[in-house]
């Protein structure tokens, strides 16, 4: 599974624990890096692998225009999400994806920062499916998966029940995966075929 | 090494701990104090020769006293088999099925019906794994001993032969089929794709619990493989050679 980067940017280490203990809550599993310095929060930005920004309008206020830009320009492919202190306006609430208000209860919280999360560890579509298996073994397996018998597979792909058998070999060894109840399952979660 | 009757018990569980269910599957519980593997047999009525050879080929995967576990009745070796299915059946499947359960009950949000799938798929495992062990144990193990009976009164009857036409060893093997296909396949889709961020410690606690019962299910089917097998095979080929026509 993979983790979550969170760079949590905020001088009060009780709100720091706060976050993370609620993040953890989402049971995902995160790695997080505390920061209390603009020039950190740069440095980090520009050199650690990150997903998620966490900053506080306290921490944003406090660094100058010109460092508050670049916390932005640096963080403008990651998700962001705001700490809204009390009594203070916000000039960046367009710039963040999700805003913690200061009146919200930890339920709230909670759902707030789960769906940022879970916007991160989305699984890339572009890596969702395994390259591995080919376009033709894909049609196969589709086939195995719905519970049809060689045979009836060869006739549907108008080829050989020979050249099904070499295809089904090569689907798994190739997925790790013998059964066709396991094929089954794995069609689903790769969504090639619907329940 | 391998480990011999004169070594104490308690060190046996420090050499290897994966030992245990072994040692537990013998009627034989903890609190050895310093009593040797042959005190804490003679007290618990086991066969020593018989518990360590056991012992020795699950400790030492190189190790593997064919002929001499040969050497053992079949009832001894029956009965072994029998407390290990006992063991698949109500301590290790029972485990792994409450693991799976806590970590697709810890997991909320969407995609709950891929772990429902995930657990779907164990419970078929768990329902061939029952049928295959009942098979052994309602008609395989009765046709053994029959075969034993008729070879050790030295009575190859006509109607002995025809059992063995019926059914021999040899079905047996041809139809020992693979239950650990699936056991396998299931370590997998856990391992590779598994797509879902699940409670990683759980789900870690259900792979570890997958694979040792994975090894334990090869150990015991190298014993009725390599044990019961040849033994009863050579019983039959002896009762079919001196059968009055």
């Amino acid at each position: 599974m993979k983790n979550a980067h969170v760079i949590i940017a905020e001088p009060s280490q009780l709100t720091r624990s706060g976050i993370m203990a609620i993040l953890k809550q989402t049971g995902f599993s995160f790695v997080f890096r505390e920061v209390f310095q603009a020039e950190k929060l740069i440095r980090h930005l520009q050199n650690e692998p990150k997903n998620l920004l966490i900053i506080s309008n306290f921490f944003l206020n406090s660094c100058s225009p010109e460092v508050t830009g670049k916390i932005f320009s640096k963080s403008a492919q990651i998700r962001r999400v705001l700490i809204q202190d009390t009594g203070m306006n916000s000039r960046f609430y367009n710039d963040f994806h999700e805003i913690l208000e200061p009146d919200d209860n930890e339920k709230v919280i909670l759902r707030k920062l789960e769906k940022q999360v879970r916007e991160l560890v989305k699984p890339d579509p572009a890596c969702d499916q395994p390259e591995v298996i080919s376009e033709r073994e894909k049609d196969v397996l589709k086939l195995v998966a719905i519970g049809m018998t060689n045979k009836e597979i060869a006739e549907k792909l108008y080829i050989s029940s020979h050249t099904v058998i070499t295809h089904r070999k090569n689907i798994t060894s190739k997925l790790g995966i013998k059964t066709i109840a396991g094929l089954t399952v794995y069609a689903i979660i790769h969504k090639l075929i619907s329940f | 090494m391998l480990i011999q009757s004169n070594m104490k018990m308690a060190e046996v569980i420090h050499l290897d701990y994966h030992l245990l269910p072994i040692v537990s599957r013998f009627g034989i519980s903890l609190g050895f104090g310093d009593k040797t593997i042959e005190q804490v047999c003679r007290k618990q009525g086991v066969e020593t020769n018989f518990f360590l050879e056991i012992l020795n080929s699950y400790y030492n995967k190189d190790y593997f006293p064919q002929k001499h576990l040969q050497g053992f009745s079949l009832e001894l070796i029956i009965e072994y088999l029998r407390k290990s299915h006992d063991y698949y059946l109500h301590t290790k499947i029972p485990l792994i099925e409450d693991l799976l359960r806590q970590m697709i009950d810890s997991f909320q949000g969407i995609g709950s019906e891929t772990l429902q799938l995930i657990n779907g798929f164990f419970v078929e495992y768990k329902n061939e794994l029952t049928v295959h062990i009942d098979r052994e144990e309602e008609k395989v193990y009765p046709y053994v001993f029959t075969v034993e009976a008729a070879f050790t009164s030295q009575k190859p009857t006509r109607e002995i032969v025809r059992l063995i036409h019926a059914y021999s060893m040899e079905d047996f093997e041809n139809e020992h089929d693979n239950v650990e296909d699936k056991l396998f396949d299931l370590k997998n889709i856990l391992i590779k794709y598994l797509p879902l961020p699940v409670d990683l410690q759980l789900c870690h606690a259900v792979l570890v619990e997958l694979f040792r019962l994975e090894t334990d299910l090869k150990d015991h089917a190298r014993i009725e493989d390599k044990v019961l097998v040849p033994k009863v095979k050579y019983m039959e080929k002896w009762l079919i050679e001196h059968a009055t026509v």
